[in-house]
């Protein structure tokens, strides 16, 4: 069976991630490090920027953040402000400037305490994303960043910029939905690690290069689908993962359900597919309108109401055809662990679907307990 | 205030300690099935293991009546595998399920399949109480809540509590030691004592100082002791919530904390239901692995 990418970082999507970026940085490119799928990296590509995601998933750098934050503080955002205390984030250390957005409490108040090391907008996220007004508040904050990223790099964005960038996004978009809709093969002709590696790939990725990539990983996938190569036993179990963003120690969780024997076909949180969903117009005339538009429909929790998820639910159910859903919540993030109430009625009640919420953080402490709980669903019905 | 009638069947405690102690027990209740031969026509000794972190279960059932041919239990050894093979050259069987969180090197030295305790607990409950959909088991490292689905007798819904011993088993030892009481003496005093003060914690090292300043605030032991329970209670209880459902009835009661008397009568008061303790509630989850192993027959 051929990998998805015939490069030297099989095993190392952030690896990858970082040789991207890092080869864009010399190539002249900005670095503008992002904390949330809410970036509108539309902007940041047209003022010939690269994103990079500084959302940590590792346990090491935890301990040196509790040194000032709170103990019960979500892991993600505990693990991201121990690296920058530390200045161990390759990521973060090869970042001009940094955009965060006023989702959850712990996220933002951090980064008032990291805004002495790098220039830093904040983007006021409106969390009420159907109320009257939210969309144009939105345009307003992107426009602010927008502002903020000309100021601080002495350069202008035009919309004509940006309007390309939006297209090529779309179409980066649009390949990354095609090989996340592989999931629907039964038996599995894709791993959880490659969608991940997917994800995390295209986020620093663009312009041709990218799509060559991408469209390359749909004819693998395709051949593997028409030769029969598939990645998981005939008649195992399908898990689709929805909650919070994963990755380093907490994909202990993934894992877990790969050791059951159990195969993963969808990965629908924001290191999945969240962020390559859904359209943004083009050719509307004010590209920054239509860029708020289509990021408002991100369904995360921080939102209220957050109807989005639940038609992504369904869509997700309906296609992939799980045995299970995985709804995992990061310890202490209140947001996704209180709309794990109605997801979880949601999915068994409306969508006929087993269900298992998973809270945890980035230890290795309760990996007993999860396997048996893991393992426990698994043997349901 | 409703005063409920409770009905709480408490036989039998076991000894912890013995490795081996081979007893003629019989089944605890009447066999529900008929229960396949062998090949040859010849009932099969089925055996399951239930490996838990502080004790090992593990019993042997005649394939044809369920009657319950041999069983122990002991402390589970920081040598597990030498305490496995142990048992692997004193017992014989036909087939062998392993469950608990040490199933699968139970499976590696003795064989056999494995399931979780969570599926354990469902045979063996649905097993012996076809009529019960409501399980909760308190065992020394974790507790669970399960909702079964009472024609099928599958698995509907599981609870468990949190990654630490708060709301498990451990935590009534730990508390009985900073009162310098054994466990009896504490469900003893908890029975007699009334509930005068509140322990607002379940992680062991709080709710040991919140007992200590009680203590030293002059507070009656028998009250602290029913704080202590009341504090564990409020935990199961909200375990239970999640899984009860408003035509359940009885709540089967299981794992070592069922024979915590005072725990036992407290539930039933708080979850205004009647609360059934079976004979050697610990036992279920080798029960039910024993039983499972029926279908591999
Ligand atoms: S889960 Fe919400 S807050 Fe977190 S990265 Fe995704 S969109 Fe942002
Ligand atoms: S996982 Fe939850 S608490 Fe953590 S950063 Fe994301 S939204 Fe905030």
């Amino acid at each position: 069976m051929n990998p998805l990418f015939n490069d030297d970082f099989q095993e190392f999507p952030l690896k990858r991630a970082l040789a991207q970026v890092m080869s864009k940085r010399e190539a002249g490119a900005k670095v503008i490090g992002a904390y949330c799928s809410y970036a509108p990296v539309e902007v940041v590509w047209a003022m010939g920027g690269v994103p990079a995601v500084l959302c940590a998933f590792s346990n090491a750098p935890i301990a040196k953040a509790e040194e000032t934050l709170p103990v019960n503080l979500c892991p993600l955002i505990k693990s991201s402000f121990g690296f920058i205390e530390l200045k161990t984030c390759p990521f973060f250390e090869l970042t001009d400037a940094v955009v965060g957005e006023t989702t959850c409490d712990g996220k933002k108040k951090m980064f008032e305490l990291i805004q002495e090391h790098r220039p830093l907008y904040v983007m006021d996220l409106p969390q009420c994303p159907t109320n009257e007004g939210a969309v144009a508040y939105w345009r307003h904050s992107i426009n602010g960043f927008k502002k903020f990223l000309e100021e601080t790099f002495a350069t202008t964005i035009s919309d004509a910029a940006i309007e390309e960038s939006i297209r090529e996004c779309n179409r980066k978009n649009r390949l990354v939905e095609g090989i996340f809709a592989f999931g629907a093969c039964k038996p599995a002709v894709i791993t959880w690690q490659e969608m991940y590696a997917v994800a995390t790939y295209a986020m620093s990725a663009q312009g041709s290069d990218a799509i060559t990539q991408l469209e390359g990983i749909i004819a693998t996938l395709t051949t593997r689908q028409e030769q029969k190569q598939f990645t998981s036993p005939e008649g195992a179990k399908r898990v689709l993962i929805t909650g919070c963003p994963v990755g380093g120690d907490v994909l202990k969780v993934l894992r877990l359900v790969d050791e059951e024997g159990a195969a993963i076909v969808g990965l629908d949180s924001c290191t999945g597919l969240k962020p390559y969903a859904n359209v943004t117009e083009e050719g509307s005339g004010d590209p920054l309108l239509a860029i708020a538009k289509r990021y408002l429909k991100i369904p995360c929790a921080c939102m209220t109401p957050n109807t989005g998820r639940f038609e992504v639910l369904k869509q997700q159910v309906e296609s992939l055809k799980p045995d299970l859903v995985i709804d995992l919540v990061l310890q202490s993030c209140h947001t996704y662990n209180v709309e794990a109430v109605k997801v979880e009625s949601y999915v068994r009640e409306d969508l006929g679907t087993n269900y298992l919420k998973v809270v945890t953080d980035f230890s290795q402490q309760d990996l007993g307990q999860l396997k048996t709980r893991i393992a426990a669903a698994l043997e349901m019905n | 205030m409703l005063i409920t009638i409770i009905s709480i069947v408490i036989i039998d405690f076991i000894n912890l300690t013995l490795l081996s102690r081979p007893a003629n027990n019989s089944s605890p209740h009447k066999p529900t099935d008929h229960f396949p031969f062998g090949s040859a026509g010849v009932p099969i000794k089925l055996a399951g293991i239930d490996i838990g972190s502080r004790s090992i279960e593990f019993v042997i059932l005649d394939s044809e009546t369920t009657e319950i041919i041999d069983r122990f239990q002991a402390e589970t050894s920081i040598d597990l595998s030498k305490q496995l093979g142990l048992i692997r050259e004193r017992y014989d069987w036909g087939h062998l399920v392993s469950t608990g969180y040490g199933r699968q090197l139970a499976q590696k030295v003795l064989g056999g399949d494995v399931i979780t305790e969570i599926k354990a607990y469902t045979t063996s409950a649905h097993h012996f109480h076809p009529t019960i959909d409501t399980v909760i088991d308190l065992g020394g490292q974790d507790t669970k809540a399960l909702s079964i689905n009472r024609s099928s007798g599958q698995l509907h819904k599981f609870e468990m509590n949190d990654k630490c011993s708060a709301g498990t088993g451990k935590f009534f030892e730990m508390m009985a030691g900073s009162l310098g009481l054994s466990l009896d003496e504490l469900v003893a005093e908890a029975l007699r004592g009334s509930k005068s003060v509140e322990i607002n914690s379940t992680c062991t090292v709080f709710a040991e100082s919140e007992v200590i300043s009680l203590l030293t605030s002059g507070v009656a032991l028998a009250d602290i002791a029913r704080a202590i329970h009341e504090a564990l209670l409020t935990k199961l209880v909200s375990l239970l919530s999640r899984v009860i459902r408003s035509d359940s009835g009885e709540i089967l009661f299981v794992g070592g904390g069922a024979k915590n008397r005072a725990m036992v009568q407290l539930l039933a008061e708080a979850l205004n239901r009647q609360v059934i303790v079976p004979p050697h509630p610990d036992f279920y989850g080798a029960y039910g692995a024993a039983i499972h192993a029926i279908k591999s027959v």
